[in-house]
């Protein structure tokens, strides 16, 4: 079967840069624009799915929640170590199309596109494929690239380099909780920090041997090639002794129906101006813009100082999907709706 | 003080009011008589859930502009005041506010809950952040009154903006001063809206303008209106909302006796020839003061013209006018002014009317607070204040007597206002020496008259004793105190199955919007959703994610809500109980008797209004 060979790749010195002053708190924040870059592309597929593809929607909404939980956790790390997550910024947002930030190097263009199978191959398997992916040869060039998973096995490094001396930030800054699915913990020192980065690396890409993470739920690579498969992944009944690693799962479980129909025929990439200034699409668009550019605010003090914010910046972002999926309603020409456009915003004009 | 004085910046947008229409229709309550199409938008043929299903409750402030500001020393702000390139905004931290109707049976006093107000820089950043007391509309009338539905309608918002927080606002001699003016922590808030947009089909569907005022408040003084002079229009029975004889609406005046001026509001009260347009020519309007001497011969002292014709002037102003414009009152004036009625006057084609006027006397009652939500064995608290010409009525008369009028149930929906005990309040009362006077209602449980909506709606109007219906006195039919008086409910424990489930199912058909993120009458969805139901029903009432966001839940199914999403069984799961007997009819084949298609084509409002009692008794 067909699998993503392609990988998302960052720029070396992301890794090398950590080794000068200050580089654990530049790395966390670019680890921390990383993890929300991911969000709008994929916020916008699962918008537009419709009623018709409750199985992918659960799919995608679960993988989301777990990018958020990441985010969160990269932000307790930098304030555990004393650091202070920028989030309210306008270049926190990454432009569409366009790379990912946080020194992504590799060809990769990020779209907001509705969703479709071919969306799930081309960018979300290659945004979250393994560092090491089960069934296919190692990347083995010196020198090469490197992936995120390098990038957080070197902040993992770092940390336990420093030791607790680095762990300098008020506890009463760590934010906890949330929804299920979403349980954020505190980090304290460098065992929660090397669980965060644990959770977040397996999470993403599996363990070396399992598409599992340690919570036992497939990491997100494989939840994503299960939607684009159309089948479950589950293991192999009793597989003989000496069965590759590769060989021990199959995508041979539950069907997951795709009902192409159902999805909304959202624009490609918009932007304010493909909206018409006087028209329901750009008023809704509007003030998604407002309500995500709060999503932002309302996180960033979440993150910096006023953590039982979380609940409220949580249904702020419920808020989102609710004009996305109205927007996704209008029609904008004879093959297309609309679709939010995912722009910094701090007015609603 | 209030948002007539100096200091005070006027402000001119957009509002959008997204809320939902099903519940617009009292009879779709009946969780017996529902039927799926009660949630498709209208049609030709056939009202459904009207014409906007999948309204969200959302009150937003868009492109909200600050056209001008007045210094305390009623001078404008310069331009190079960075206020002058400021805007109001609503949050940018939590979501949207949200506007809600008191009961589908009292939709003519719906609030604004959750709104945070901000003056921002042109870059979004915040310069003061209040909280608004959540607060209903009033005086809605025929502000277009050539046009019709929703659209042709006109009202205002009064409050107060609390918990207020400053940034550096040094920059600003207007935010300096305005800084100052709120000491008392208070500052005072008017807007208008008008123009509201219910075309599903139009570009600015669910929007609509809104131009308004903040200026300075203080804490002992009314919340919700300004005890000033009043003026009061003569109602014609060809209104819609409200049609002022003198095509003035109720307006609000108070005089300001150290700059020796007038302020008078007149932002909800002038026709405009076009839905959120201009005003309309009506003659030329000035302010005077009806001097009547010991033999009967009234004199009109003039106090200036009210120049409304101007381009742009409603949004420069936001409707204050201060008078006289280019001089002090002398102290003759003051002194008439004092005693003596304010009358606004037309001169059309030479002729001088009185277009409206204060009372006789200048007498004048009012509830501050006026819409109530209460639970068995809950009081209430009105807070009554009578003015004779703006000063305080000592020792007047106060009745206060159940008034169902303005209510809107009856017809194929159930009766609103039944039975009286659902509240006991004195049927007199007399004011003191500051013209207060305090009145405790008492809540009883209603007996569940109207079967499927919980509790009972009911209105109090007080009034001054020599006003009293049939005296000649022009009377407001808004100005009266609404409450929403619930039923007990009893569940120990709580459970699904003919207990929280037809709670939940009534909310689940009423707003089709929440399918989206759970089915609200599946338990399964319930269960799978648990934590953030806990958050959402726990929340305090002013908290824009309260749910529900209509705020209609009484505490004791609040209580059992939280109860049964909480006390879980041993798998997790919230107690399911017995199911009942599968009932013998189809519920779904009996639609139910509608309010008429036509009223609901042509919007919520105007359909409420048309469904009021006193229009039924005329009928």
């Amino acid at each position: 079967m067909l699998e993503q060979t392609q990988k998302l790749l960052l720029d070396p010195k992301l890794i090398s840069e950590m080794d000068g002053p200050n580089g654990l708190h530049c790395a966390l924040q670019r680890a921390i624009e990383l993890e929300h870059a991911t969000l709008p592309t994929y916020l916008y597929s699962y918008y537009s799915l419709g009623t018709s593809n409750p199985a992918i929607q659960r799919l995608m909404l679960s993988i989301i929640l777990e990018e958020m939980l990441h985010f969160a956790l990269a932000c307790n790390i930098l304030n555990a170590i004393g650091g202070s997550p920028a989030i309210d910024k306008p270049d926190f947002i990454p432009r569409f199309p366009g790379k990912l930030p946080g020194g992504v190097e590799s060809g990769l263009t990020v779209h907001l596109k509705r969703f479709s199978l071919d969306h799930v191959f081309d960018t979300f398997m290659v945004i979250e494929a393994p560092d090491e992916p089960l069934s296919f040869p190692l990347l083995a060039v010196a020198d090469r690239p490197v992936t995120i998973a390098d990038f957080y096995t070197k902040i993992a490094k770092e940390i336990e380099a420093a030791g607790p001396s680095i762990f300098t930030g008020s506890p009463t800054r760590q934010v906890t909780g949330g929804f299920p699915a979403l349980e954020i913990f505190p980090v304290t020192g460098v065992e929660s920090a090397l669980r965060a980065i644990t959770l977040i690396k397996e999470q993403g890409e599996g363990t070396t041997t399992s598409p599992l993470d340690e919570q036992g739920q497939f990491a997100h690579y494989y939840r994503f090639a299960e939607i684009w498969h159309g089948y479950r992944l589950r293991p192999v009944l009793d597989p003989p002794p000496g069965t590759p690693d590769d060989q021990k799962y199959r995508y041979d479980g539950a069907p997951i129906p795709f009902d192409a129909a159902g999805v909304s025929p959202a624009v490609s990439n918009p932007n304010s101006k493909l909206y018409c200034a006087t028209s329901q699409a750009r008023y809704l668009n509007n003030s998604f813009n407002y309500t995500y550019t709060s999503l932002l605010k309302a996180l960033h003090l979440t993150f910096n100082g006023q953590p039982s914010r979380l609940n409220s910046a949580i249904a702020v972002m419920h808020s989102l999907r609710e004009l996305a999926l109205e927007m996704m309603r209008i029609p904008v020409d004879a093959h297309h709706t609309a679709g939010p456009s995912f722009e910094y915003q701090p007015v609603n004009p | 003080m209030s948002y007539l004085n100096p200091p005070r910046l006027h402000f001119a947008g957009k509002f959008q009011a997204a809320v939902s229409t099903v519940n617009n229709d009292p009879t779709h309550y009946n969780n017996a008589t529902f039927i799926p199409a009660y949630q498709e938008r209208q049609t030709a043929a056939a009202p459904n859930g009207w014409w906007n299903p999948r309204g969200d409750a959302n009150w937003r402030m868009i492109g909200c502009a600050i056209t001008s500001a007045v210094l305390p020393d009623g001078s404008y702000a310069a331009p190079s005041d960075p206020v002058m390139q400021s805007l109001i905004a609503d949050s940018d931290l939590t979501v949207a506010a949200k506007l809600v109707d008191l009961d589908p049976e009292q939709q003519l006093v719906s609030e604004i809950w959750g709104l945070e107000v901000r003056i921002a820089d042109p870059a979004g950043n915040t310069l003061m952040r209040a909280q608004y007391d959540a607060a209903p509309f009033m005086n809605i009338w025929d502000r277009w009154p050539l046009g019709s539905g929703d659209g042709m309608a006109g009202a205002q918002y009064q409050s107060v903006l609390n918990g207020i927080e400053w940034a550096d606002v040094s920059g600003s001699p207007f935010l300096t001063a305005l800084k100052e003016a709120a000491s008392d922590g208070v500052l005072s808030i008017k807007f208008n809206v008008d123009g509201y947009d219910t075309n599903f089909n139009s570009p600015t569907f669910t929007l609509g303008r809104v131009v308004g005022t903040i200026g300075p408040a203080q804490a002992s003084e009314p919340r919700f209106y300004t005890a000033g002079r009043q003026f009061m229009p003569k109602g014609l029975p060809s209104g819609h909302f409200f049609a002022p004889d003198g095509q003035i609406n109720f307006c609000t005046a108070v005089v300001d006796t150290t700059a020796a001026k007038i302020m008078l509001y007149l932002g909800n009260s002038l026709p405009v020839s076009s839905m959120g347009g201009a005003a309309v020519d009506i003659g030329g309007l000035s302010l005077a003061c009806a001097v009547t001497d010991a033999n009967g011969q009234t004199t009109y002292v003039p106090l200036g013209s009210i120049e409304y014709e101007s381009a742009g002037w409603y949004a420069q102003t936001a409707g204050v006018v201060t008078l006289p414009p280019d001089r002090r009152l002398t102290e003759q004036e003051l002194s008439s002014i004092a005693s003596n009625p304010l009358v606004i006057l037309k001169s059309v084609g030479g002729f001088d009317t009185i277009a409206i006027a204060e009372s006789a006397g200048g007498v004048y009652v009012r509830a501050d607070k006026y819409v109530f939500r209460l639970n068995p064995g809950e009081t209430a608290t009105l807070q009554l204040k009578a003015t004779a010409f703006g000063q305080p009525y000592n020792d007047a008369e106060i009745r206060l007597y159940l008034d169902p009028s303005q209510l809107q149930g009856g017809g194929p929906a159930p009766p609103a206002g039944t039975p009286a005990s659902g509240l006991t309040f004195p049927g007199k009362v007399f004011t003191d020496s500051t013209g207060s006077a305090q009145v405790n209602v008492l809540a009883a449980a209603p007996g569940n008259p109207r079967t499927y909506i919980d509790g009972q709606v009911y209105g109090i109007r007080p009034v001054l004793l020599e006003t009293l219906p049939g005296a000649s006195y022009n009377f407001n039919p808004w100005e009266y105190v609404s409450f929403l008086v619930w039923d007990n409910f009893q569940a120990d424990p709580p459970v699904w199955y003919g207990c929280l489930q037809p709670v939940f199912q009534q909310y689940a058909n009423l707003y089709p919007l929440m399918q989206r993120f759970l089915d609200l009458s599946s338990y399964d969805s319930i269960c799978m959703n648990l934590v953030p139901l806990r958050i959402a029903f726990g929340l305090n009432e002013s908290d824009p994610n309260l749910m529900p966001v209509t705020r209609d839940l009484s505490a004791d199914k609040r209580k059992a809500i939280l109860a049964w999403l909480t006390k879980v069984d041993p798998s997790g799961k919230p107690l399911l109980g017995t199911p009942p007997v599968a009932e013998t009819e189809s519920a779904a084949g009996q639609a139910a008797a509608k309010s008429s298609s036509l009223d609901a084509q042509k919007g919520g409002k105007f359909a409420a209004v048309k469904r009021r009692q006193v229009n039924q008794r005329s009928r």
